[in-house]
């Protein structure tokens, strides 16, 4: 998936008043993240790249990139 | 003679959690037990704990409508007509409203009320029905009363089917058939176990404290499931039994 589209989608998920993302934002930093902002990330990561995360995995992630990371980089292109 | 002597009871959602523990219960109160669940190791492991009698097991998705029938009839020839239906099958989902979609709700009320209402009309044949009539008992949630974010598919399809068993508590009465369902709140279970690895620790906790006596365990619902198949409880039907440690009284 090319970045900016994993950005984009990423917020149309969250349904966030925020509207740009990239690899530094603080995710949990964002106005209006919440715990079912968790539910939607895990969500997000089955609906689009076919992977199962816990809330537990999901506490680690501070920024975009690390939550990236943990889909794995290899599922994103420039 | 055992409350349940004589009775042959169908149980959806047998392989693991409160369908198991009704079908363990049930047994050893002299019932005869058809099994139904995806999970053949689940169905076996409570096969296993049975107290031994004419048990049958089946192995079937109950979505698949079409299947349900023929299954019942197998069901009928080997142990005799049915005189119990416990509805335990169901799934949980935990997603925030804004990510649902229509399949999803789709599966859900697929399997927690679909097959569930499918099972039962089939049940009410007299083809298959126990001349002296029936008990079926739909396993609910607290949930269908009471909102919880992040549950609209779940609770949405308690409501159904809590509000279901009424209308046909009246419908059915004419063939001596009761119909009830029971309101758990949390109770400790595989599907909970899972429902809690996806949620963080501050609303797992929450959960834990909205139940005053701590959550609850399938057993605090057989008891309760195999009172409402029983002849004891025969003044009873349309009703909703509400088993949540607390939860709803707050």
């Amino acid at each position: 998936m090319k970045k900016k589209d994993f950005y984009k989608d990423l917020l149309e998920y969250l349904e966030l008043d925020e509207t740009n993302l990239d690899e530094t934002t603080n995710l949990k930093a964002l106005e209006g993240f919440d715990s079912m902002s968790i539910l939607s990330v895990i969500a997000f990561c089955d609906e689009k790249f076919g992977k199962k995360f816990t809330a537990q995995q999901l506490n680690a992630i501070i920024t975009v990139k690390n939550l990236m990371e943990l889909i794995g980089m290899e599922e994103f292109e420039d | 003679m055992k409350t349940l002597s004589n009775k042959n009871i169908v149980i959806t959602g047998a392989s693991s959690g409160i369908g198991r523990e009704i079908a363990i219960e049930a047994s050893h109160l002299g019932a005869s037990v058809i099994l139904i669940a995806r999970k053949k190791e689940g169905l076996q492991a409570t096969y296993e704990r049975l107290k031994a009698g004419d048990h049958i097991v089946f192995s079937s998705d109950i979505t698949n409508y079409m299947e349900l029938e023929p299954l019942i009839t197998k069901a009928v020839q080997k142990t005799g007509k049915i005189s119990g239906f416990v509805h335990a099958a169901g799934i949980e989902m935990t997603m925030p409203f804004r990510n649902m979609k229509p399949d999803y709700y789709e599966k859900i009320f697929g399997i927690n009320v679909i097959a569930g209402l499918e099972l039962a009309r089939i049940i009410s044949k007299k083809n298959y029905l126990d001349e002296s009539g029936g008990s079926f008992v739909f396993i609910s949630s607290v949930m269908g009363k009471f909102g919880k974010e992040g549950k609209v598919a779940y609770c949405a399809s308690k409501a159904a089917l809590t509000s279901s068993i009424k209308a046909m508590a009246l419908e059915l009465s004419q063939k001596k058939i009761r119909c009830n369902a029971i309101l758990p709140g949390v109770v400790k279970t595989s599907m909970v176990e899972n429902m809690f690895a996806s949620l963080p620790d501050s609303s797992v906790e929450e959960i834990i404290k909205q139940h005053p006596l701590g959550l609850g365990l399938p057993e605090d619902i057989a008891h309760i499931a195999v009172f409402l198949l029983s002849d004891k409880a025969k003044w009873i039907t349309g009703s909703e039994i509400v088993i949540d440690g607390g939860y709803s009284a707050g």
